[in-house]
Order: C-alpha cells, then structure tokens, then sequence
C-alpha cells in the first residue's frame, strides 16, 4: 500500500511533518542506527541496565551517561490500541491503525506502530520483530508479526 | 510571627465554553476576579498570585505576566506552578504554607486554558501539540496523536490483566453523567444509558469519547486567606496534604499503571487525622474512565481487580456507597485539570451542590495526577 510521488516512497500512515527530529535529537542514535536497518538503544555504561531513551543517569547505579548499542530486535505486545481517530492533515491512513507497547528482549519498552497497514492488530504478547518505517528522511522503527519460517506465529 | 490558619473563602468560575472564544489570560483574569467577588475582597487586598496553565505548548498559556494582565501590583508572592496536572493541587497547598508563614496574606490560584480554537477542535490542538524530539517526537512519528492513544494503551492492559469488561470504564462514564445532570457548569448533562455509551464512536481502543474528558475554553481560581468573611459562604479548609513522585521507568516486565501515589493519600489522611472511611466525598482526576478505575486501587479505596466491580455497583454514582466526582469529574462536568476535582469539593463542601448536593458533605478528597499517572497530588478539605 506504499505509495510513490516521485522517487520518494511516502508512509503508510503519517504525512512527513511528522517526521522526528534528527540532528542535535536526544533521540540521534536511535535514528542514526535505523537509518542502518539496526535498533540502537540506550544502557547504563558501568551495570548495563535497559534505560529509558531520554535518560542519561542510571537509576541503579548512578552512572552517567548512555551506551546506545543494537539490540535483539525481538520482543513481545505488552499492551496494543488501534486508533480511530485519524486526525486530517497529520494521518494518511483511512482505516484504524495499531499502536502497541512492544517489550523487548533486552529490557526496553517502545512505543510504536506497524510496518504496514494491519486491519488486525496483534494480541497482548504476542511475538514481534522491529523493522522501519522510513517518514520523511528518517528511519523509524515500527513492529512487525514475527513469523516462523514456516508461516507460523512465533511463541513469545 | 504565630502560625497563620487559612481557609479557602473565594471561587470562581467562567462559564465553560466547548466553542472557541477567550484567551487563557482573559479567561483566568475574569476567574480570578469572581474569586475576588465571591470572597468579598478588592483586588488591592490580594497580595499573593499562584498562576497554573495547561502543560501543552500553546502561544498563550498563562503565566506571571497574569499579575500585570489581570491589574495586580504590589504582590508579596508570585509563581508560576508547574507539576503538570497535579499543580492546583500543588499551588493550594503553597498558598496555604506561604500564608502559615506570613509570606503572603491573600492569596489567589487561578488556572486558565483555551485549547479550543477556531482552527479546529481540541482533539485537533492536542493532535498538534507535542513537537517531534525525543520520545514525544518517535510517539507521533508512531502515531500517538493527543494523549488518547496512551490512556488506550493503558486501558486495554489493564482490562486484559484484570478480566474486566469494556463496561466497567462504561460505568465510570455513566455515573459521572448522572452526577453531571445536577451540576449547571457541566457541558455535558443530557442523561446517558449503557447503550448509548457503548454506540459511542470509538477514539482508540477501547477508549470511545464518552470515555474522554470534555476540554472546555474556561478558568476557575480560589482564594484563601486567614480573615474569613462574616457569613459568605462555609470557609473551606485544607487539613491534609501529601505528594507522591514516583518518577517509574517503564521497562520490560513492569505494569503500565506504575503504583506509587498512595504515598500522597496517606500522608493527607495522616495530616488530617482521619481515615477513608471519613471522607464524604471524593474528587479524583477522571481525563479518562481509566484513569478513575486506576486511582481507586492505586489510592486504597478497593482492593486489588476491584474498581471496575465497585464502578458497576453504583457506589461512585448519586446515592452510591462512595460519592465519587459529584459534579460530573472531567469526562461529564469540564476538564478543567486539577481545577475540576478542587472547584467540586468547595461546592459540595459549602451545601452549594443544588440538585447533586450530596447530604451532610463535610470532608473531601481531592486528588491530582500530572503527566502519566507520575505525579500525584492530594489535599483533604474540610468545611471549617
């Protein structure tokens, strides 16, 4: 259902006003690795626990600072809406879309939608993969059904 | 200087509009000067203006620039309070401590917002409000648009985790509505069934809109001071107060409704000398059915998997076990943030309530969340 204007492939769902800021982001190496096909999140440098993605001092040990590195792009729906309020001028999609609270593997929560439009939203953890988005020139990362390579679900 | 006691003797409201109309500033300076009617009081009396505004970045949110705005001088304490929705709270609490230490003598707190505009509704000003950086800024390149998506999030887990039912945010919706139909300020009185709750357009599952709060363009403010007009109105005392920040992380394998504010219910309780089982009436911060749900449990008045059994047994309703947002909370009355659960408890607590009275009220609980259920802040009133 992707579109082209040009040679620019537009997204699924969002116009690109909505496209996250980039340079000087706190966000810059998570977009900086998507931009690689990588999910690059944030950890304490000294005792390596998950941090949030704006924090920048460790509240177990209280070291300062962030190590962003590329994670297990596996995890699991904590939670999941789909919206219907498709608000003009910002929303592209006509139907209602997924939004899901994805666990990851390695310890991170990230809030995010689909990789493509999916009239059925995935249930409360179930397996997903990260893929991404791009909106805009930016890289996002969306979830994806993480499937067997026999079609299948994959179990959590 | 001996500690000074005060009392809440001055509200005032505008009228709640769901239509476009009146800055933010306009609106907290008519507010503030029927607080100042209501109270009996000159503006040259006040001598301490506290100033909350909506956390959304709009042009005109208010802040101490209000002093000028509004014709004050002279003041001895001015702020601008910020703790995102828990700041009424918050700014009450500060004023009754500035007036116990002699800092000020009168003092006003007023919120004002204007989120409705011309160019569109307010679902639309919150869709557009946010910016793009950091993790607001990957929130809305994902499609988190406002702030329904979150409470969706929130709402669907917590219906999967307990077995509850889409009706019991249902519940919460309607017993707000039968509160609302005794309250003149509320925008939203027209009486609602189950039915028409669950026909209700769908905003983000499962959240319909009879499961959001109604923005209004409006302002409320109050005044407290220790010289309690001759018979006015019932002064309104603040005998309790506790805070909670719990500032969660959200992580892999956490719940998404974060604990860590009964602390602030508590301490209140505490201050006050009393128990819940004393209080008449309770003010919560409804934005969304939920979030009623969520703060029942979290604050101690159910058990754990309880709120929406409590909501479907009629207790939060008129005539219920355990009043509950009498004036119709924000999802019927008005959102008018922290305002809303303070403005209902002084109406209940001075007999003001008309035909939502509820008979006898003499303590209250008002409680005030900020953020994503982060910041938690609670007063217990009593009429003096």
């Amino acid at each position: 259902m992707t579109e082209t204007v040009g040679v620019v492939a537009e997204d699924w769902l969002l116009g690109a006003e909505l496209a996250p800021a980039v340079d000087g982001d706190p966000l810059a190496p998570l977009y900086s690795g998507a931009a690689d096909g990588l999910l690059v999140l944030p950890f304490c440098p000294a005792c390596g626990l998950a941090l949030e993605l704006e924090q920048r001092v460790c509240d177990g040990c209280a070291t300062t600072g962030a190590d962003w590195r590329p994670v297990d792009p596996r995890g699991t729906v904590h939670s999941v809406t789909m919206v219907h309020r498709l608000e003009r001028g910002l929303v592209r999609a006509r139907a209602p879309y997924p939004v899901a609270d994805v666990e990851m593997a390695g310890g991170h929560r990230l809030v995010l939608t689909s990789l493509e439009p999916l009239p059925h939203p995935p249930a409360i953890g179930d397996a997903v993969s990260i893929g991404f988005r791009r909106l805009g020139d930016v890289a996002v990362p969306a979830f994806t059904a993480r499937t067997t390579p026999h079609g299948e679900r994959e179990d959590p | 200087m001996s500690a000074r006691q005060s009392a809440i003797i001055g509200l005032g409201l505008t009228p709640m509009s769901t239509k476009p109309g009146g800055s933010a500033a306009e609106l907290a300076a008519r507010a503030l000067r029927a607080a100042l009617d209501d109270a009996g009081l000159a503006h040259t009396e006040l001598d301490g203006l506290l100033v909350g505004s909506s956390q959304g970045v709009r042009p005109d949110r208010v802040g101490v620039t209000l002093a000028a705005q509004a014709g004050l001088g002279d003041l001895r304490l001015l702020e601008h309070v910020e703790i995102k929705g828990a700041t009424t709270v918050a700014m009450v609490r500060r004023a009754q401590l500035a007036i116990r230490t002699g800092e000020a003598r009168t003092v006003a707190c007023v919120f004002a917002d204007a989120p409705l505009r011309a160019a569109g509704g307010a679902g639309s000003t919150y869709a557009r409000s946010g910016g793009n950086s950091g993790v607001r800024g990957l929130e809305r390149a994902s499609g988190v648009l406002g702030s329904v998506p979150t409470y969706a999030l929130l709402a669907a887990r917590w219906l999967a985790v307990t077995g509850g039912s889409p009706d019991d945010l249902g519940s919460v919706a309607l017993a707000a509505r039968a509160w609302a139909q005794g309250n003149p300020d509320a925008v939203q009185r027209t009486p609602l069934d189950a039915d028409t709750y669950r026909a209700s357009p769908m905003v983000s599952t499962p959240l319909r809109r009879l499961d959001c709060a109604r923005p209004v363009n409006g302002a409320a403010a109050v005044v407290l001071s220790p010289d309690l007009p001759a018979a006015r109105h019932t002064p309104v005392r603040v005998i309790g107060s506790g805070r909670a920040h719990p500032v969660r992380r959200r992580r892999a394998g956490d719940e998404s409704w974060f604990g860590g504010g009964r602390a602030a219910v508590e301490d209140a309780l505490a201050e006050a000398g009393l128990s819940r089982g004393d209080l008449d009436v309770l003010e919560l911060y409804d934005p969304f059915t939920i979030v009623t749900l969520c703060l029942l449990e979290e604050y101690g008045f159910c058990g754990p998997g309880q709120a929406g059994p409590l909501a479907r047994s009629g207790a939060l309703a008129p005539g219920g076990a355990l009043p509950t947002n009498t004036g119709g909370g924000q999802l019927s009355g008005f959102y008018l943030q922290g305002m809303t659960p303070l403005v209902e408890a002084i109406v209940q607590l001075r007999g003001d309530g008309g035909d939502r009275q509820v008979t006898g009220a003499r303590t209250a609980l008002v409680g005030g969340i900020g953020g994503r259920i982060d910041h938690h802040a609670c007063l217990v009133l009593e009429a003096a």
